[in-house]
C-alpha cells in the first residue's frame, strides 16, 4: 500500500489531499469536491499542469502576447511545450481565444491567445 | 469645462467593471480615464491562470479576464481616454488630466469612481539595509519586464515575500531561465495560497524559507549578493543567523498599498489600516459623489472581489446621479473578534432598500484559524452568519448582509473559531 | 621642529590607547607627519591620526597605516593610456565634478581661458555632492579662524546671489540646535559664543516656546535652542548642475567618464594629466577630487593629507509631511561628528540625518541598522507629528574628511601650477561660493599672466520650469508645442516624457537612470521608480540609440536588464 499527500491546486481552497494506492485501488480523502479527487489521482498516475506563457508577436504595441492552454497538459511535456512556444513568431492582429497551436505535441490540448492584440 | 455624468479614473478590473455596469444600468455619459496606453491595468501583465473562478466559473489568465470587460466596453462604445493622467482632483469633482492627444483636459464630473488600484511597497518600507545597486526590483516591475517587454532582469534571483505575486514570479522567472535561489518570508507562515506553493515552488524545487528575511543588499553597481537572517517573533533578525547569498537580482513582493494620491488630493478621509478611503456599502467615500472601487479602497486578494466592488460603486453612482440617495444613516461596522479590518467601513442605511437586498462586507482576519463562523450582529442580534473552513490573514473573507433589516444601531462582525 | 618631543607624544598616545601596533613615521620641518605600518582596525587608525593631528607643531597628517578592513587596489597600468597620446590642451584642468569642481569651473569661466573639467563618473555630482543633506550652514559650530569658519560664513552670505543668478532652489529658512536639559544648554551657550566669534548674523539663544512659535513641530521637551536665521537649504546636485551648465554656457568643457591616472610634470611645473582617454596638457590643475583628492595629490608627488571617508546616512520622508517643518532642526551635539536632524527639502519632502561613521572604503555607501536607527530616533526625539513610517528611501554618502578636519585650499608648495582644494566636508556646500571665488583667484595667480575677462560672459542660468510647477495655462501651451508634455511618465512626481527627453539631451546629457532622476525627479517619489523605471529605461534606450540592455542605473556595470527573453524585433512598445 502506498500513501501520498498532495495540496490540491484546482482552486484557491488548496485542500490537503491524501491518496492511498491499495494494489491499484486508489482512494482519496481530504478533498471537498469531486475535482479534488480527480486531481489527486491524476497527480499520482499522470500529473498535469496548465500552460501560461507569452509568445513573440510583431506588428503590435507590445512584442509579446500572453497565451494559455485550453486544458492541462502532462507535466513531463510542459518544458517541451513551452520551448515550442518560445520559438514561435506571431503576427498581429490576434483575438483572444484564437488558437495559436492546435493539439500541442499531441496532448489533445490547444494553446490559445489570452488577449486580443490589435495591429498597429 | 466639459461636464460628464460619471468619470471613472482607472481602466483596470475595478474601473472596467464599473463602466460596464453603469452602462448596463442605463447610463450613457461615461468616461474612463486610463494612464497606460491600453485598458486592463495590472491584469495585462498577470498572464498566469487563476482569475475569474467566481464570475466566469473558470480559471482565466489575468489578461483574458481583462479582455472580457474590454470587449464589453468596446461593444457598448463607452468613451475611453488612454495615455491620460489625472493630475488634479478637487472635492467638488473637478478633474484636470493630461494626455498627448487631448492636451490639458478640464472636466466637471457629476460623479466619480476612483479605480486607480494599488502600488507595491518598496525596499525602504521594509527597511532593507545595505547598498543601492541595480538589480533590486519589485515583483511587479520584474513581471512587467518579463511578460510585457520581454526582458530578463537578472540571472540568479532571491525573492522576498511569499505572497501570491512572489510565488507566481518564482515560477515565471524559472520558466524564463532565471535561477531562483529561494523564496524568503519574514512571517512564520506562507503569505499566498498553498496551491501556489505547490505549483510554483514545489514543482520547480524552489526552497521556501519561512521566518527569514533579507537584511541587507550588497554590491556597488549591480547586486552581487544579499544577507538573509532568521527572524524572531518580533520579526527582527536574530543575530548569528545571517547567511550571505550570492545573486544578481533581489525581487520584492512585500505588500501592496492603495494608490491614494488623488484620494488625498480630493480630501477623502482615509482609513489607517486599509490606507484607502473610508467608504459606505454603496462605495461612496466621505465626499459626496466620489465613489471607490477595487484596490484603491482596500487591497483585495481576488480580482472577482475587485470587479464586484466596481459594480457596487457603479450602482451607487447611479443612485446618486438619479437623486435616489435619500437621507440616510451611515453606521460604522465595528471590527470585532479576530477581525483586523472591514471594507466597506460603514453601512449605508436607508428605508428605500428593495426587499431581500444584500450588501457585501469584506474583511481580513488577524490570525490563521480553522472552521470559523462569521457572525454579523446588529444591536447584539445576529443578522447574518457564514461558515468558512479556514481563514488566514492574507485572504479576504466576505459576507452578505440583508440591508433592509438595518436602520440604525450598532453593527459588528466577529470571526469565531 | 622638535622631533624628540613629537616622538614622545606619539609614543604616549600609542601606549595609552592603541596597543598593539606597529607604526613608524617621518616628520618634516613643516609639521607634516607621515605614518607607515599597520593597526588592528580602521576606527583605531582614524582615532590615532585625529589625536596626532591635535598635537602642537603638527600641521598635517598622512596615514599609510594598513588595517584589515581596507582593500587596496592594484595600481593601474598606465602604458596603454600613454599610447593614446595627447587628446587636448587647455589652460586649466579641474579634476572632479562635484559642487566644488563645478563652482570653480563656473567662476573661472568668466575669464578668457580654456577650461576643462574631468569627472570619472558618468555624471557630475556622483560623489559626495549627490548624498549631501543640502544644508547651507550658518557657521556657528566651526572652529574660529579655521578655513571652515572663514569660507563657511562668507559662502553662506553669497548663496542668495548664486541662487538668483543660477536659478536653483534656495531657501534661507534658519536652523535650530535644540536642547533638552541644562547640559545641552551649556553646549548651546558654547556654540553661541563660538558663533559670535565667527560673526554669524542674527545668532541668538531662544526658549523652547519661542522655538515652537517659529517651528511648531519642535518637540515639547525642547527647552532651549540656538537659532541662526541665515541657515538654509538647497538640492546639492541641482546646484552642481546649475554651476556646470552655466560653466558650459560660458565655454567650459566637461568630460565625463574620464579618470585621472597620473599628474604629469616637468621641472617642478605641471604639464598635464594622464587619463583613460589619453593625455591632456594643461598649465594649471585644480584638485577638487573630493574623496580621491589625496590620491591625486600623491600623483602630484605632494601628498600632505589623507582623506578618511566619514559616512553619513540620510533618509527621505514622504511629501505627505509637507509643511510640517520649515527649518533645520538639530540637536545639541554630544559628539562633534554626529550630524543633523530633520529639515524640509525644496520639494516638500522631509530629509533626515545624516549620521557619521568612519569607513575604510571610499565607495562604501551602505546603510546599516545603527545609522538608520540613529537618524530616525533623532527625528522622533526632536519633533512631533512626524511618523517614521513615511520613510520612502534612505542612502549614504561619504564626507571627504582630513585628519586635521579643516579645508585645504592652497597652491602646492612643491609643484607649480597645482592647486589643492581638499578636505571639503561640512560646511563645504555652504562654503562653495567662497571657495570657488578663492580658487578662481589662486588659479589666475598661478597662471602667472594677465587674463582678460570674457566680454560675453553670462552669469545667469535658467532651469526650465518643471511641468508640475507650471500653471494650467502654461501646461496647455507646453503640450500644444510638444505633445510629449502630455505624457506623464513618473506618476508620483508628475514628470512628463518631454522633460525626460530634454534631460537626456541636456547641456550635460543625462545618460543613466539616476542622472535622469536627479534632473527631473522621475523615480524619486514614493514608488521609487516601480512604475516609471521601465519607461525611463525605454526613453534612454531610444534617445541614446542604445540597446535597452545597455541602459544603466548609474554607469558601467549597473545595467538593469540582462537579455531579451524571445527573439523579437523591438517594436514601439510603451
Amino acid at each position: 500500500m502506498v500513501e501520498k499527500e498532495y495540496i490540491c491546486i484546482i482552486c484557491p481552497v488548496s485542500c490537503d489531499l491524501s491518496l492511498t494506492d491499495d494494489n491499484g485501488d486508489l482512494s482519496v480523502s481530504g478533498n471537498t469536491c469531486k475535482r479534488g479527487e480527480i486531481y489527486a489521482k491524476n497527480e499520482y498516475t499522470k500529473p498535469v499542469r496548465m500552460i501560461t506563457t507569452t509568445v513573440a508577436i510583431s506588428g503590435s504595441v507590445h512584442p509579446l502576447i500572453p497565451v494559455i492552454s485550453t486544458d492541462m497538459v502532462p507535466k513531463e511535456k510542459l518544458k517541451e511545450c513551452i520551448n515550442l512556444l518560445y520559438n514561435l513568431q506571431l503576427q498581429a492582429p490576434i483575438k483572444e481565444g484564437d488558437i495559436i497551436v492546435k493539439n500541442i505535441l499531441d496532448t489533445g490540448v490547444d494553446i490559445i491567445a489570452a488577449k486580443s492584440v490589435k495591429k498597429l | 469645462m466639459r461636464e460628464i455624468e460619471l468619470v471613472i479614473i482607472g481602466g483596470g478590473p475595478a474601473g472596467l467593471a464599473a463602466a460596464v455596469k453603469a452602462y448596463e444600468l442605463g447610463l450613457r455619459d461615461i468616461l474612463i480615464i486610463e494612464r497606460d496606453i491600453e485598458l486592463g491595468g495590472i491584469l495585462q501583465q498577470c498572464i498566469h491562470d487563476g482569475f475569474g473562478l467566481h464570475r466566469f466559473g473558470k480559471q482565466l489568465s489575468g489578461s483574458s479576464y481583462a479582455q472580457k470587460f474590454i470587449d464589453k466596453v468596446e461593444e457598448y462604445n463607452i468613451p475611453v481616454y488612454c495615455n491620460t493622467m489625472v493630475i488634479e482632483l478637487t472635492e467638488d469633482k473637478k478633474i484636470t488630466a493630461v494626455s498627448p492627444q487631448e492636451g490639458l483636459l478640464h472636466i466637471q464630473a457629476k460623479s466619480i469612481i476612483l479605480a486607480m488600484g494599488c502600488r507595491e511597497r518598496t525596499r525602504s518600507q521594509v527597511r532593507i539595509l545595505g547598498t543601492r545597486p541595480a538589480g533590486v526590483m519589485t515583483a511587479g516591475a520584474v513581471q512587467r519586464y518579463i511578460n510585457i517587454e520581454g526582458w530578463k532582469t537578472g540571472n540568479r534571483a532571491v525573492i522576498l515575500g511569499s505572497g501570491d505575486i512572489g510565488l507566481i514570479m518564482a515560477r515565471r522567472m524559472t520558466l524564463e531561465g532565471i535561477f531562483v535561489e529561494g523564496v524568503y518570508e519574514v512571517m512564520p507562515n506562507l503569505g499566498g495560497l498553498r496551491r501556489n506553493k505547490a505549483q510554483c515552488l514545489d514543482d520547480y524545487n524552489i526552497p521556501l524559507h519561512l521566518a527569514t528575511t533579507v537584511v541587507s543588499v550588497h554590491g556597488k553597481q549591480r547586486v552581487d549578493g544579499v544577507t538573509v537572517a532568521k527572524v524572531g517573533p518580533d520579526r527582527m533578525p536574530i543575530e548569528g543567523t545571517e547567511r550571505y547569498i550570492p545573486c544578481d537580482l533581489l525581487v520584492l513582493s512585500v505588500g501592496l498599498i492603495p494608490e491614494n494620491e488623488l484620494s488625498r488630493n480630493a480630501g477623502l478621509e482615509l482609513h489607517p489600516i486599509t490606507k484607502g478611503p473610508i467608504v459606505d456599502t454603496t462605495m461612496m467615500s466621505s465626499v459626496d459623489g466620489i465613489f471607490v472601487a477595487g484596490n484603491v479602497g482596500a487591497v483585495f486578494d481576488l480580482v472577482d472581489y475587485v470587479s464586484l466592488t466596481g459594480e457596487v460603486a457603479a450602482q451607487g453612482a447611479l443612485s446618486y446621479l438619479r437623486g435616489q440617495r435619500t437621507h440616510s444613516n451611515s453606521i460604522e461596522v465595528i471590527a470585532g473578534d479576530n477581525v483586523s479590518f472591514i471594507f466597506p467601513q460603514n453601512f449605508y442605511a436607508t428605508k428605500d432598500h428593495k426587499d431581500n437586498e444584500k450588501a457585501t462586507l469584506y474583511m481580513r482576519v488577524k490570525k490563521t484559524m480553522k472552521k470559523v463562523r462569521l457572525e454579523v450582529t446588529c444591536n447584539g442580534q445576529i443578522i447574518a452568519t457564514k461558515k468558512e473552513r479556514f481563514a488566514t490573514p492574507p485572504e479576504m473573507l466576505s459576507i452578505d448582509i440583508p440591508v433592509d433589516k438595518i436602520l440604525d444601531g450598532q453593527l459588528k462582525i466577529n470571526v469565531l473559531e | 621642529m622638535d622631533q624628540e618631543s613629537v616622538k614622545k607624544s606619539i609614543a604616549q598616545i600609542l601606549e595609552e590607547k592603541f596597543r598593539p601596533n606597529n607604526i613608524s613615521f617621518t616628520l618634516d620641518d613643516d609639521g607634516l607627519i607621515c605614518f607607515e605600518g599597520s593597526m588592528q582596525t580602521w576606527q583605531a587608525m582614524v582615532d590615532f591620526c585625529h589625536a596626532v593631528a591635535k598635537l602642537p607643531n603638527i600641521k598635517h597628517v598622512v596615514s599609510h597605516i594598513k588595517t584589515p578592513e581596507k582593500i587596496y587596489k592594484e595600481p593601474v597600468d598606465k602604458t596603454p593610456y600613454l599610447k593614446l597620446g595627447i587628446i587636448d590642451e587647455v589652460d586649466v584642468l579641474i579634476i572632479g565634478g562635484g559642487v566644488i569642481g563645478c563652482g570653480v569651473a563656473r567662476e573661472l569661466s568668466k575669464y578668457d581661458i580654456n577650461i576643462l573639467l574631468v569627472e570619472k563618473a558618468s555624471d557630475i555630482s556622483e560623489g559626495t555632492t549627490k548624498c549631501n543633506n543640502g544644508m547651507i550652514h550658518s557657521g556657528y559650530d566651526t572652529k574660529p579662524n579655521s578655513l571652515k569658519a572663514k569660507y563657511g560664513v562668507k559662502g553662506n552670505a553669497m548663496y542668495s546671489k548664486w541662487a538668483e543668478e543660477l536659478g536653483f532652489h534656495f531657501n534661507r529658512t534658519g536652523s535650530f540646535v535644540c536642547g533638552f536639559n541644562q547640559e545641552d544648554a551649556d553646549i548651546i551657550q558654547g556654540l553661541y559664543e563660538n558663533g559670535m566669534k565667527n560673526q554669524v548674523p542674527g545668532i541668538e539663544i531662544i526658549s523652547g516656546e519661542r522655538a515652537r512659535e517659529i517651528e511648531p513641530n519642535i518637540n515639547d521637551k525642547v527647552i532651549v535652542a540656538l537659532w541662526t536665521p541665515t541657515a538654509g537649504y538647497v538640492e546639492p546636485y541641482e546646484v552642481a548642475l546649475a554651476l556646470a551648465e552655466n560653466a558650459i554656457e560660458n565655454g567650459t568643457k566637461i568630460l565625463l567618464n574620464t579618470e585621472v591616472f597620473d599628474v604629469l610634470q616637468e621641472n617642478g611645473k605641471v604639464t598635464g594629466v594622464l587619463t583613460n582617454r589619453g593625455i591632456i596638457k594643461t598649465k594649471v590643475i585644480i584638485n577638487s577630487a573630493g574623496l580621491y583628492a589625496d590620491e591625486i595629490a600623491r600623483m602630484a608627488k605632494d601628498e600632505f593629507y589623507t582623506i578618511h571617508p566619514r559616512r553619513g546616512t540620510l533618509g527621505i520622508l514622504d511629501k505627505e509631511n509637507k509643511g510640517k517643518l520649515h527649518t533645520f532642526v538639530g540637536k545639541a551635539p554630544s559628539n562633534y561628528t554626529k550630524g543633523g536632524g530633520p529639515q524640509e527639502t525644496p520639494e516638500g519632502t522631509l530629509l533626515i540625518g545624516p549620521s557619521a561613521k568612519e569607513v575604510a572604503d571610499k565607495e562604501d555607501l551602505g546603510v546599516d541598522r545603527d545609522d538608520l536607527g540613529f537618524i530616525l530616533d533623532k527625528t522622533m526625539e526632536l519633533t512631533k507629528n512626524i511618523s517614521p513610517d513615511s520613510l520612502i528611501t534612505f542612502f549614504s554618502g561619504n564626507r571627504a574628511a582630513t585628519f586635521e578636519e579643516d579645508f585645504i585650499i592652497e597652491p602646492s608648495k612643491k609643484l607649480k601650477g597645482f592647486i589643492h582644494v581638499a578636505g571639503i566636508q561640512s560646511p563645504g556646500l555652504a562654503s562653495a561660493p567662497a571657495i570657488s571665488e578663492e580658487v578662481m583667484n589662486l588659479t589666475i595667480a598661478e597662471l602667472g599672466h594677465e587674463v582678460a575677462e570674457k566680454v560675453n560672459y553670462n552669469a545667469n542660468h535658467v532651469f526650465t520650469k518643471p511641468f508640475r510647477d507650471c500653471s494650467n495655462e502654461e501646461r496647455e501651451q507646453l503640450i500644444a508645442q510638444n505633445p510629449a508634455y502630455g505624457k506623464v511618465i513618473c506618476r508620483c512626481e508628475t514628470v512628463t516624457e518631454a522633460e525626460i527627453i530634454n534631460a537626456i539631451h541636456g547641456v550635460i546629457p543625462a545618460t543613466t537612470m539616476d542622472a535622469v532622476k536627479r534632473r527631473t525627479r522621475a523615480g524619486m517619489g514614493r514608488c521609487q521608480s516601480g512604475f516609471c523605471g521601465a519607461k525611463v529605461l525605454d526613453l534612454l534606450s531610444k534617445e541614446l540609440k542604445i540597446n535597452p540592455a545597455e541602459v544603466t542605473l548609474k554607469g558601467p556595470n549597473s545595467e538593469i536588464l540582462t537579455e531579451q527573453t524571445r527573439n523579437f524585433q523591438r517594436g514601439d512598445s510603451l
